[in-house]
């Protein structure tokens, strides 16, 4: 329940944040914690509130050295990982990362994360503009 | 033909189908019902490897694993979203069994021996649960075992770092206690189905 409200005050923060555009409201921003250095995958759901096309172009956070939009295909049993350069959302659109699809790419910790801990990652939009996001640590179990 | 022959041949037709009604009733009354996942019996043959467990650094043998269910999947650690989704998975699927869960083993098998070290898979198997079991091997005896099971797997170049991705099978292969492969599941497979088909097979 606690964590439900402070999920709910953090989508609230995250849109009154940035008062003009990119008008995107993120919501169970997560990121699923693997140990050591290995990358992780960072999971979202993004709905714009912008009356033109937005369009998500990558990310970056002050705890991870490289951050990148990707998405997994799937083509009959094989599957592979594809940078994706630029996502595009029109006005009201919603899009979810979510396990075996779109995901955040964060490689090479800076410091040592553990579940259950908030990191801050900063996206990017096409018109220069950034929303930072706080994302919740889970479990490798995804718990 | 006169009329009490058409009604015999008549009632012999309608004995006939009764026949064969009862027939297929009993057919199908032996037959078990489907599985939630693909059946796959016979078409690969049984569980056989020579790896080294990540765990104890020992070396281990496909049938080391006979008694056990056990579920076989091919991976990478440097795998953030597809590797760790199935293996959540499959955790779960298997947790759900209960006490029963001790004799079912997740067998993770990396394609990628050069970057995943005994202890870069010991810690990563540590971090789904007591039931994956990582495997490490040679790339010759990964080449023999992923031929075995018709998988395949490459590996993309490297980027200014030095990171490349792998591509490689989201196939789950399920095999009885006895070692013969028995069912297929994938990645999106539903933990509950699996704990089903598990629970019929250890039933077994």
């Amino acid at each position: 329940m606690k964590r439900a409200l402070l999920s709910a005050l953090l989508v609230a923060v995250t849109m009154v944040a940035q008062a003009g555009p990119p008008a995107a409201a993120i919501s169970d921003a997560r990121i699923r914690w693997l140990p050591g250095d290995l990358p992780m995958a960072g999971y979202f759901s993004i709905t714009s509130h912008a009356s033109t096309p937005l369009q998500l172009v990558g990310g970056a956070s002050p705890v991870f050295g490289h951050v990148m939009l990707h998405r997994s295909l799937h083509k009959g049993s094989e599957a592979r990982m594809v940078h994706v350069e630029a996502l595009d959302l029109a006005p009201g659109q919603t899009v979810v990362f979510k396990p075996g699809g779109y995901h955040l790419m964060l490689m090479h910790r800076k410091r040592a994360l553990q579940p259950g801990e908030e990191v801050p990652v900063t996206l990017r939009f096409g018109d220069g503009e950034t929303l930072e996001v706080p994302f919740r640590v889970e479990g490798a179990r995804g718990e | 033909m006169t009329r009490s022959h058409a009604a015999s041949g008549r009632a012999l037709g309608v004995c006939l189908g009764a026949l064969l009604l009862v027939g297929l009733l009993v057919g199908c009354g032996r037959s078990a019902p489907p599985w939630g996942l693909r059946d796959i019996t016979g078409l690969m043959p049984p569980l056989d490897f020579s790896l080294t467990e990540a765990s104890n650094g020992a070396a281990v043998h496909g049938k080391d694993f006979r008694g056990h269910v056990v579920l076989l999947y091919f991976g990478y650690t440097h795998c953030p979203d597809v590797c760790p989704t199935t293996l959540s998975h499959l955790v779960r699927a298997v947790a759900a069994l209960g006490p029963q869960a001790e004799q079912v083993r997740i067998l993770f098998v990396t394609v990628d021996p050069a970057r995943d070290t005994l202890a870069q898979l010991k810690t990563y198997a540590a971090a789904f649960g007591p039931q994956v079991v990582a495997l490490r091997g040679s790339q010759d005896k990964i080449k023999a075992l992923t031929k075995r099971y018709r998988v395949t797997y490459g590996y993309g170049k490297p980027d200014a770092h030095g990171d490349y991705e792998v591509s490689h099978s989201s196939a789950v292969y399920v095999f009885d206690r006895e070692g013969d492969v028995r069912l297929l599941a994938d990645s999106t497979a539903e933990p509950s189905i699996i704990t089903g088909d598990l629970k019929r097979l250890l039933a077994e």
